[in-house]
């Protein structure tokens, strides 16, 4: 037998609250402000106003519709009250298939806005239950990833300004503050504006190959020159023309290039085939009012494959009539054409070829001085050291502004101590050199323990026996325990020399094979014997 | 293990006493390393997060230095300090990554934009292949700038593995928003491989600014024996001071014993850094108890001999006479031929040799058998062919060797519980 819930239904009353607040004569209305239910058997009344949430009798009664009430008004008999509601629902009145538009999944007891014209926001009044507590969250409005924007969130105070000279100084040394003009580097600029300027105006397409060290400016040279175009450009001194940059690097993969220049240029998304038939057809179509497109292409070693069709067409696509595309491409070694590149991709590639060389030193010192401009924060001396030592070593100016800027900390540092006239003087310099270009070995070396020193000393004696530069731990182990008798020392059980010498293999002071092979892995040096010897010798 | 402990504390108050202990012994720990590590190398780390926290500058920097010398534990207190000033607090985004968990670049990516809480992350997942993750982080990050945008601290534990991923892109990228006029970075690398800039290729190398901070210790034995004696007393705010004082005193009689100086410079010559004399130190306390509620010295000597035990000692305990007369006839095949593989044949043949003319009390095994007592030693990887490959020689006749050293082996006859002396004898003879 099924069980049978009644309820027994409650008989309401409602009446209105004071007096009516306003009349529309034409509609022959009243308004109210506010009504009050009284339940049989219930010995309070109830009281809805307006701007209150309330609860609507619905087709269940365990849930009523909720909603907030917006106005209240009677007709001229008096006798049939309505009320104008702002309706919310319920998830399970969603349909299916906007449900997943949250994005999130809802609470028991959320409800929603509900804004449509279908439904009859005028009830009668006395369908109205009672008031009801609704909380309000804050509206977050849940962001479905297609329509995401990339953005890191900003901060709550502005970044700090520099404060003293030093300050200024770091600033202004940091890499990434590149100059408006950089120096030393007029005749790439020259070089490579005249290139870009005759095809802009000519109308035709080109390639070009830019090849150098890291450091030495070749991507910050062209964006110079790019920006100087625009500039003319603004002017109405040459045509206008778009500039995209692509980079090897910050892609995942060669093809990839093809989807972002196209996102680039039309704003269009599409799969790497996709988007490498639109770019051909867009590159061979003829368009008389085109404008110019010029393409930068960073790292461009990246974007080999083997069957070198990226770059092929990359290459390609300028030669043809109507494209009007000019590609500069960076990389960094100059052979690059003839080593990777198959004949014809070369051939298309062109011989158009710039070579930045590195730094001098004297260069390395002009940049150092034009960055710092008026701010006088160096020794003379101090910044013919480092522009020299770096020169020597590799030319890159990268090095040599971030040498110069841990100087100008280490100057900071000892600024309380030292008397001098707080310029960054030559000592600073050479702490900041000494740091930034030694080798860690030795002091790895001299720190290491009693038993590690011993084991490198073993290797080397074994070494020195075998007269090879590889021996397997057996034999170096036999060493060991020759020479911890020697130094009066315990000697040490096999899995004691194995933890040793893995130790050692970690920092990789020595290169080990894998231990699995225990006793017969074998043992290389990755100092050379005399730096060795020249740290354990020091103590 | 500390979850263990309190278990025990809830059963009995009367172990109260001795649980604390190993506790604060435990807890003390990160204390210590923190003063051992150079008070400038850790105004070096701050001073630099704090300038990209507050002035928004980037930098990016690598700490290196040998396992368990504190690297992590660094990075920790300088992190902590920096959320403590005010004007770094709310601003900073912080992003941790470990090259053992972030084993590809497209994992790190992943957990990056998540970390970030960029807006291609909905809940916990994040949408998007590799490349659209990519573009869209590096787009967030170009749209930042120095005076407005968050700074961002990047920290790769175990850098060295990023620089195997595929064409260092992760890096590159990182290290490239770092130099360039992009959202303020900060990228922190911790490694413990001495030559890791020579794993980076030369475009990364170059855009990475070179500062490295060495962390060797340069302890000497007796500031270890200070830091032993601090790790192991009690705290002044231990709730029964009778008790702390008791043990304090105790803790100080102890490291002036001759015995355990002994041991503690054993350790100490071992290696120095902290991890390995928490071990030996937690063996210890771990061995207090109600009935001797202080530590003694041959809490200490017991600890040692289980960390600096052999680790094929106990196998070699366990095997049975057969297969240890094995090990001892090859140990003779060993002497004999200067270290050259051998194969079953010739150690079955030295073994009947030894039944032969010596043995009373070893039984006459069939060649079966011996040959089963042989495989076990081959599954127990004391005897391991010299190559691993498919072999087409009959089992009998592969080349084997001994993974066992001649010390080890002399050890554990020693040790091996009711050894015929025969055996012995033969063992220590010299000429088989």
């Amino acid at each position: 037998m099924s069980r049978y819930i009644t309820r027994l239904r409650m008989r309401r009353t409602y009446k209105w609250n004071g007096r009516p607040v306003g009349e529309d004569r034409k509609l022959k209305r009243q308004y109210y402000e506010s009504m009050s239910i009284s339940v049989e058997g219930k010995t309070e009344d109830a009281t809805v106003s307006l701007g209150q949430y309330i609860l609507i009798e619905g087709d269940d009664d365990d849930n009523p519709f909720v909603a907030q009430l917006l106005k209240l008004y009677t007709d001229d008999s008096g006798k049939k009250k309505t009320a104008v509601l702002q309706w919310f629902v319920r998830m399970c009145e969603v349909p299916q298939n906007k449900r997943k538009l949250l994005g999130r999944d809802p609470h028991p007891q959320e409800i929603f806005f509900y804004q449509d014209r279908s439904c009859d926001n005028e009830v009668d009044g006395e369908t109205i239950l009672g008031a009801v507590q609704v909380g309000i969250t804050a509206p977050a409005t849940p962001r479905t990833p297609r329509h995401a924007t990339p953005s890191i969130p900003s901060r709550t105070a502005p970044a700090r300004k520099p404060g003293n000279v030093l300050e200024e100084a770091r600033a202004r040394l940091h890499v990434s503050s590149v100059p408006e003009s950089l120096p030393c580097r007029e005749q790439e600029f020259q070089d490579i504006y005249n290139f870009v300027e005759s095809k802009v105006i000519d109308g035709t397409g080109g390639c070009m190959y830019i090849s150098g060290v890291p450091g030495t400016g070749k991507t910050a040279t062209v964006h110079e020159v790019i920006r100087s175009l625009q500039q003319s450009a603004e002017q109405d001194e040459i045509p206008h023309f778009r500039f995209i940059e692509i980079n090897g690097m910050k892609m995942t993969d060669p093809h990839q290039a093809y989807v972002q220049i196209l996102q680039k240029l039309t704003d269009q998304k599409a799969t790497p085939d996709h988007a490498a038939a639109l770019l051909e057809k867009r590159f061979s179509a003829p368009a008389p009012k085109k404008e110019t497109v010029v393409l930068l292409v960073d790292e461009l070693d990246l974007l080999w494959t083997r069957k070198q069709n990226v770059m092929y067409n990359l290459f390609d696509w300028p030669t043809r009539r109507n494209a009007r595309l000019v590609v500069l491409t960076i990389a960094n070694t100059m052979d690059l054409p003839e080593r990777i590149m198959i004949n014809r991709v070369a051939s298309r590639l062109g011989l158009t070829r710039m070579s930045f060389q590195p730094y001098t030193f004297k260069q390395l010192q002009q940049i150092i001085t034009s960055r710092l401009n008026r701010v006088k924060a160096f020794e003379e001396d101090a910044l013919q050291l480092v522009s020299r030592k770096v020169a020597a070593l590799s030319g890159d100016a990268r090095r040599c502004l971030d040498i110069c800027r841990r100087a100008t900390e280490i100057c900071e540092h000892s600024g309380s101590q030292k008397n001098s006239s707080g310029l960054v003087g030559m000592s600073h310099v050479m702490e900041a050199l000494d740091e930034m270009f030694s080798s860690s070995y030795i002091s790895a070396i001299r720190c290491a323990s009693v038993q590690e020193q011993l084991f490198l000393r073993a290797v080397i004696a074994e070494f020195r026996r075998l007269g090879l530069e590889e021996a397997t731990f057996q034999q170096v182990f036999v060493q060991h325990q020759a020479l911890c008798r020697v130094e009066g020392l315990q000697p040490a059980n096999v899995s004691e020399g194995l933890t040793v010498c893995q130790r050692l293999g970690s920092c990789r002071l020595l290169l080990l094979e894998g231990s699995r092979l225990d006793l017969f892995l074998r043992i290389r040096l990755n100092v050379s014997q005399d730096d060795v010897l020249y740290a354990l010798k020091a103590d | 293990m500390c979850v263990s402990v309190y278990v025990l504390c809830v059963c009995l108050c009367v172990f109260l006493h001795c649980v604390c202990v190993c506790v604060c012994v435990c807890v003390s720990v990160c204390v210590c390393v923190c003063v051992c590590v150079c008070v400038c190398v850790f105004r070096h780390l701050l001073e630099l997060l704090r300038r990209t926290a507050v002035h928004g500058e980037s930098n990016s920097v690598l700490i290196v230095g040998p396992r368990g010398s504190g690297k992590t534990m660094l990075l920790g207190c300088v992190l902590r300090e920096l959320m403590s000033l005010k004007e770094a607090q709310k601003n900073v985004l912080l992003v941790e990554l470990n090259g053992l968990l972030q084993t590809d670049d497209k994992i790190a990516l992943k957990e990056i934009t998540r970390q970030l809480h960029l807006e291609n992350v909905v809940g916990d997942k994040v949408f998007g292949s590799f490349a659209e993750n990519l573009a869209f982080l590096l787009e967030a990050l170009k749209k930042g700038d120095k005076s407005s945008s968050r700074p961002v601290l990047f920290v790769l534990d175990e850098f060295d593995l990023f620089a195997h991923h595929k064409n260092q892109t992760l890096l590159y990228n990182l290290l490239d928003v770092s130099q360039s006029a992009q959202t303020p970075v900060a990228v922190l690398g911790l490694t413990c491989r001495l030559d890791v800039l020579e794993l980076l290729e030369k475009r990364v190398k170059s855009r990475f600014s070179h500062r490295q901070i060495h962390l060797f210790s340069s302890l000497s034995f007796a500031q270890y024996l200070d830091v032993v004696r601090a790790q192991l007393s009690l705290p002044p705010d231990f709730p029964d001071p009778k008790f702390s004082d008791e043990w304090n005193h105790s803790v100080t009689k102890l490291c002036e014993d001759k015995t355990v100086e002994e041991i503690l410079r054993r350790n100490f010559n071992g290696s120095k850094d902290f991890r390995s004399l928490h071990s030996l130190l937690f063996l210890a306390v771990s061995r207090v108890s109600v009935s001797h509620s202080t530590l003694r010295e041959a809490d200490l000597i017991e600890a040692w001999r289980l960390i600096s035990v052999d680790s094929k000692a106990n196998v070699l305990h366990g095997l049975s006479i057969l297969e240890l007369c094995l090990i001892i006839a090859m140990k003779h095949l060993n002497d004999t031929y200067d270290g050259e593989p051998f194969n079953f044949q010739m150690v079955h043949n030295e073994f009947k040799k030894f039944i032969q003319r010596k043995s009373h009390s070893i039984h006459k095994f069939e060649k079966p058998v011996v040959m089963k007592a042989f495989e076990h030693l081959l599954q127990l990887e004391l005897v391991r062919p010299v190559d691993s490959g498919v072999c087409k020689v009959q089992r009998e006749y592969q080349l084997m060797r001994l993974m066992l050293e001649h010390g080890q082996v002399m050890e554990a006859l020693q040790k091996y519980p009711q050894c015929p002396t025969d055996v012995k004898q033969w063992a220590l003879s010299a000429f088989g």
